[in-house]
């Protein structure tokens, strides 16, 4: 069986609490000879510096490519910038208030939160309840489980692709499906609404198994002694869903949540190749241009670098204020998790309670691993 | 705080759950028909990808689309390597998504190991800064990086591809959680005793407890440099990865769907192998990955 | 063009960031200062990028069978709206361009800004070949300083597209040069094409014209200014000319002229076939498309399409192409070769032949090829396309386009046009369009 996960694998020696590091200072220094003092001197540089080359790898690459262009995003932001010409004026905020009086930068972030909201909710419910499903005594449990994965080895262009076919407003499946059964044809690409629920369609599909997993992986931790009682005391399946699954994986379905939140902020793939005919990028009225693809078209297309940074600011402060949210949600869970779990076997009490800094951290982690863009 | 904080974060030992199951009574129909349901859902794409990629282009004059694939696939095909270099983009995409998956982690284990097991000055702070970075959209840099690789000269090349993913601070993050709960202290210590140096000890001992969470994140790095579109599109789309090409494909063809659908699958399918072969690890290491409930 | 804030911070951080970057191991352009001649001996690849339907395609062939030693990679996209975002990228990436790049009229006033960064063709010979072609095509090729960055391709002359079933079925005549005199012949008016479609419209119960889109193009195109003033300035807010046209448009949208078809796509061609529209205005490079959507439908030549000898409004020019030698290529000589080669007279022709692209070159125009029979004329029920292209020739003049003149037609005038289709009054329609020209703050 694969589906142990590597953290069980641990030994009665990783339960430590904490790591009690080897030290060459505990060796005898009067007991040494010149030779194995010299050696000494070395190991101990060895000692103190060797962790700073093992990190530093990481924090160079990660300022030069991560973070010096996130700054100078700010940089360019402040001037007046051009495509083809390069460098300009030092205007100050002027790109900042012109986008936030643009008409079409609050459209893009209208229609980023619209087809966040249509993926995320659906997503979420379904997802739980095939969670759920799965979460049961199954036969041929990993084909189920891989089941739902196979749409996330698809990649998002590819489903794009795919699904702009099937929403083609004259010659797609759905549209075709609905005249079947007397529909009129709706406007997949042309119209605000529909296009977005098409969007958010390709979403859900690609990452709703996903989600599942991760709820199902929640629902594992309960423990089962809870369902147990429970039972004995007559509660339904669908009454111990709702009073014991379901508050339990709160914090997790917080995190999927989230996470999906900071991925869909960046959505970009999917409205870009949504329309290929449509001479404005994310429709002909803009009517599915998200944020990141309407900077993508300020820069490239308008050519106008200086906006474009702005709006890449601007949307950098709201993932950053979507992450601080965060924070603060899942520690209020975490507390009130704690309270829970005093009623609870002793032993569960450490699990419930670990949802503060680092849930957040992997939750944004879990965003860049999913990026949509 | 953020140290006991983090120490709560660390990958918990699960139960094993086993023996609950033999209480358990199996499912009934209904439970294996929603499955199965959900999973026609997840496939049915790509079966109406097949149909109509092996369709020729009459197939939208009819009044419904066929239930069942056609007999121009390989025309199709031919009319994708026609209109787009197929072989170089899947080369390209093997070659950005292996370099930097290697990259991504050798560096995360070696900076994890050394958050998790090593002491030095500083270290708590750095670990906050890799943990706060987690949360930075780094994608909206692509301005200044964009300048940077003109002003470099390697727009164009795989390399430029590569730059901004080679470190990630969720591989950091994630070797650090692995390595903190899976190295027993002793055995570094008995490493050192027994006069290894430190590479040494991170050698024989730190990378055989990491390899399993080495095998994770490989996968979700190489998934996630072979989705990637955005920049590769903008820094390089003369070198095309696969998914480059495809929208490329579909700038040059869009009009013909059936040889857009056929190219959608033929890019589909070394992820669809990659999923054959190592799909396990990817439910496993999903649902590792997020169990912190 | 770049001593500036991004190159010193960028410097700074290459110098930073050199000893780990290096490893990822990328040449820098050693730009060959002496070019030798490609042969067998010296073989070089030359990279073309074109749009649309530009029929160069057996050229290429042909060219590297005369040209041992080149072999050619042609690169071609489906628009000139996507080329131009194409383009812009990897000219702002300041690589990847290809050796030959097919540049569309309407690009260039952003072509002109940075025309520094093309090859002064005159250093190989444009100088001296520059009276082959229509004088007003080499000038819109002249930068302010006098040098000349591409060779004319096609002009796009523009005549009608209609179907002679649907007018037949309508009533209305169908024959070529009664259709001619229908719009009123060499006096065709907007006017009297919106008449015609109302009658057409109220005997068929169909739309006459695929979209407004393309209608409004030709309207706007074939004005001694279009959306900019010759001297630079926008010429789009009270400008009565535009207004008075685009008031007749919506009249037509109104009254149920336009199909409101999708550009470009046409329900995958289906709406050639199923006679969704019966007119279409078409410079002589769609006629390559219209041919490509019809077959691409499953339709042939009986279905009643032709090309009539009249356009509304007077003389009307839609596109044409240039070829560039961008100046990051490693062997200009040979790309401009090639591109002087694809653009003389023979090569025109034979790519009209194929794609309807109409000569800039006069030998061309007045060639047996392109005044003949060929695969074109006979899909067009043997329509004399070459010399009907020659006539709606005659008159054109050279627009002056501004720097965002493509950005307007694709990003304020597409939308407009596709709301006129969708019902929305033409009042409304063009507040909306001004307004979107301020949202996106075009000077």
């Amino acid at each position: 069986m694969t589906n142990k996960p590597p953290g069980a694998s641990t030994g009665p020696a990783g339960r430590k609490a904490r790591p009690s590091a080897p030290t060459p200072e505990k060796l005898r220094e009067d007991q040494l000879t010149g030779k194995q003092r010299h050696r000494h001197f070395f190991s101990r540089l060895d000692y103190k510096y060797s962790p700073y080359l093992y990190v530093a790898p990481f924090f160079i690459l990660f300022a030069l490519v991560g973070l010096f262009p996130l700054v100078y995003t700010f940089v360019v932001s402040i001037n007046d910038w051009d495509l083809l010409g390069g460098a300009g004026e030092w205007v100050g905020l002027e790109n900042y208030t012109a986008e936030l009086s643009s008409p079409l930068f609050w459209n893009s972030l209208f229609n980023t939160f619209s087809i966040f909201l249509l993926s995320a909710i659906p997503q979420l419910a379904i997802a739980t309840f095939i969670a759920a499903m799965l979460d049961q005594n199954l036969r041929a449990k990993t084909f189920w489980r891989m089941s739902v994965l196979v749409p996330y080895v698809v990649t998002p262009v590819a489903v794009t692709l795919i699904f702009s076919n099937a929403f083609d407003e004259k010659y797609g499946l759905i549209n075709n499906l609905l005249q079947v059964f007397n529909v009129d044809p709706v406007a997949w690409k042309t119209s605000v609404f529909p296009s977005h629920l098409a969007i958010a369609t390709m979403v859900n599909w690609r990452w709703t198994g996903y989600n599942a997993l991760i709820l199902l992986a929640a629902m594992q931790a309960v423990p089962r002694e809870l369902h147990e009682s429970a039972a004995l005391d007559g509660a339904g399946k669908l009454r111990r869903f709702f009073s014991i699954t379901l508050p339990s994986i709160r914090p997790t379905m917080i995190f999927v949540i989230i996470t999906a939140t900071i991925g869909g902020m960046q959505i970009f793939t999917e409205p870009k190749l949504f329309n290929a005919s449509s001479s404005v990028p994310g429709g002909p009225d803009r009517q599915y241009q998200t944020t990141v693809l309407y900077l993508w078209d300020l820069a490239f297309n308008r050519g106008d670098f200086g906006r474009a940074s702005a709006v890449a600011w601007m949307l950098f402060l709201i993932i950053i204020l979507i992450g601080v949210i965060n924070f603060l949600l899942s520690r209020k869970i975490a507390s009130s998790g704690e309270k829970r779990a005093g009623r609870r076997p002793a032993r569960r009490g450490r699990r419930a309670g670990k949802t503060a800094i680092p849930a957040s951290g992997q939750d944004m982690a879990e965003a860049r691993r999913r990026n949509h863009g | 705080m953020v140290n006991q904080t983090l120490n709560r974060a660390a990958p918990l030992p699960r139960r094993k759950r086993s023996h609950s199951f033999t209480t358990e009574s199996r499912p009934g129909f209904l439970v294996y028909g929603i499955l199965l349901a959900f999973f026609l859902g997840s496939t049915y794409p790509l079966w109406y990808s097949m149909v109509i990629g092996s369709s020729d282009s009459g197939v939208f004059a009819s009044a419904r689309p066929p239930l069942l694939p056609g007999g121009h696939f390989w025309s199709n095909v031919a009319e994708v390597f026609n209109t787009v270099d197929f072989w170089a983009a899947l080369g390209n995409s093997l070659v950005v998504s292996s370099v930097i998956t290697l990259s991504v982690v050798s560096f995360s284990t070696l900076a994890g190991y050394a958050f998790a097991k090593l002491r030095f000055r500083g270290r708590e702070g750095l670990l906050v800064f890799v943990i706060a970075t987690l949360a930075v959209p780094t994608q909206l840099g692509i301005i200044p990086l964009f300048m940077m690789m003109k002003e470099f000269g390697w727009t164009g090349s795989l390399g430029a591809i590569m730059i901004p993913t080679l470190v990630t601070a969720f591989g950091v993050f994630f070797m650090r959680q692995y390595l903190v709960d899976n190295i027993p202290d002793e055995l570094i210590e008995a490493a050192r005793v027994d006069g290894a140096s430190m590479i040494g000890t991170f050698w024989h001992v730190g990378v055989p407890a990491a390899r399993p969470a080495m095998a994770i994140l490989s996968l979700f790095t190489f998934m996630t440099a072979w989705t990637d579109y955005l920049w590769p599109m903008l820094v390089a789309p003369q070198t095309p990865t696969l998914q480059v090409a495809l929208s490329q494909l579909q700038s040059a063809r869009y009009v013909d769907y059936t040889i857009v659908m056929a190219g959608a699958l033929m890019a589909t399918i070394p992820l669809l192998v990659l999923f054959v072969v190592a799909g396990k690890q990817l439910v496993s290491g999903i649902m590792t990955g997020a169990v912190k409930g | 063009m770049d001593i500036t804030r991004t190159s010193r911070i960028a410097k700074a951080a290459a110098v930073a960031g050199s000893l780990a970057l290096l490893a990822t191991g990328c040449g820098g352009n050693n730009n060959a200062t002496s070019e030798q001649p490609a042969s067998p001996d010296n073989p070089i690849t030359l990279t073309v990028t074109t749009f649309g339907t530009m029929g160069l395609d057996d050229l290429y062939t042909k060219y590297e069978s005369e040209n041992p030693g080149v072999k050619i990679q042609a690169t071609n996209i489906d628009t000139g709206g996507n080329a131009l975002t194409d383009w812009k990228t990897k000219q702002a990436a300041g690589a990847g361009l290809p050796d030959v790049q097919a540049v569309e009229e309407g690009w260039l006033g952003q072509v002109m800004t940075v025309s520094d960064s093309f090859t002064d063709l005159r250093d190989y010979g444009a100088g001296d070949i520059a009276g082959q072609w229509v004088d007003w095509k080499v000038q819109q090729a002249t930068d302010d300083e006098g040098r000349i960055i591409g060779y004319g391709t096609d002009i796009g002359p523009m005549g009608l597209c209609y179907n002679a079933d649907l007018f037949k079925e309508a009533g209305l005549p169908s024959e070529r040069d009664a259709v001619a005199e229908l719009f009123g012949g060499d006096n065709a008016t907007w006017e009297q094409f919106v008449d015609v479609g109302k009658d057409y419209v109220k005997a068929s119960d169909k739309a006459f014209y695929d979209q407004s889109g393309f209608v409004w193009n030709s309207m706007v195109n074939q004005l001694d200014e279009g959306y900019y003033k010759a001297d630079g300035t926008l010429n789009i807010e009270g400008n009565t000319q535009l207004r008075e046209r685009w008031d007749l448009l919506a009249d037509a949208a109104s009254n149920g002229l336009s199909s409101g078809q999708t550009q470009w796509d046409w329900g995958k061609g289906q709406a050639f076939v199923d006679g969704s529209f019966a007119t279409m205005p078409c410079p002589g490079w769609m006629l390559g498309v219209v041919k490509g959507q019809i077959e691409g439908a499953g339709g042939d030549s009986t279905g009643g399409w032709d090309f009539a000898d009249v356009f509304p409004g007077g003389p009307a020019n839609w596109g044409g192409t240039f070829l560039t030698v961008p100046a990051t290529s490693q062997h200009p000589a040979e790309a401009a070769k090639l591109a002087q080669w694809l653009t003389s007279a023979d090569s025109q022709a034979a790519a009209f032949e194929v794609a309807g692209t109409f000569p800039s070159s006069l030998d061309a125009q007045q060639s047996e090829a392109v005044t003949g029979a060929n695969d074109l004329t006979k899909f067009f029920n043997d329509a004399p396309i070459g010399k009907i292209l020659a006539n709606r020739a005659e008159g054109v003049k050279a627009q002056f386009k501004g720097p965002n003149d493509s950005v307007i037609q694709e990003q304020v005038f597409g939308p407009a046009t596709i709301a006129l289709d969708s019902g929305t009054d033409g009042q409304k329609a063009w507040n909306d369009a001004l307004a979107t020209l301020k949202d996106l703050d075009i000077k």
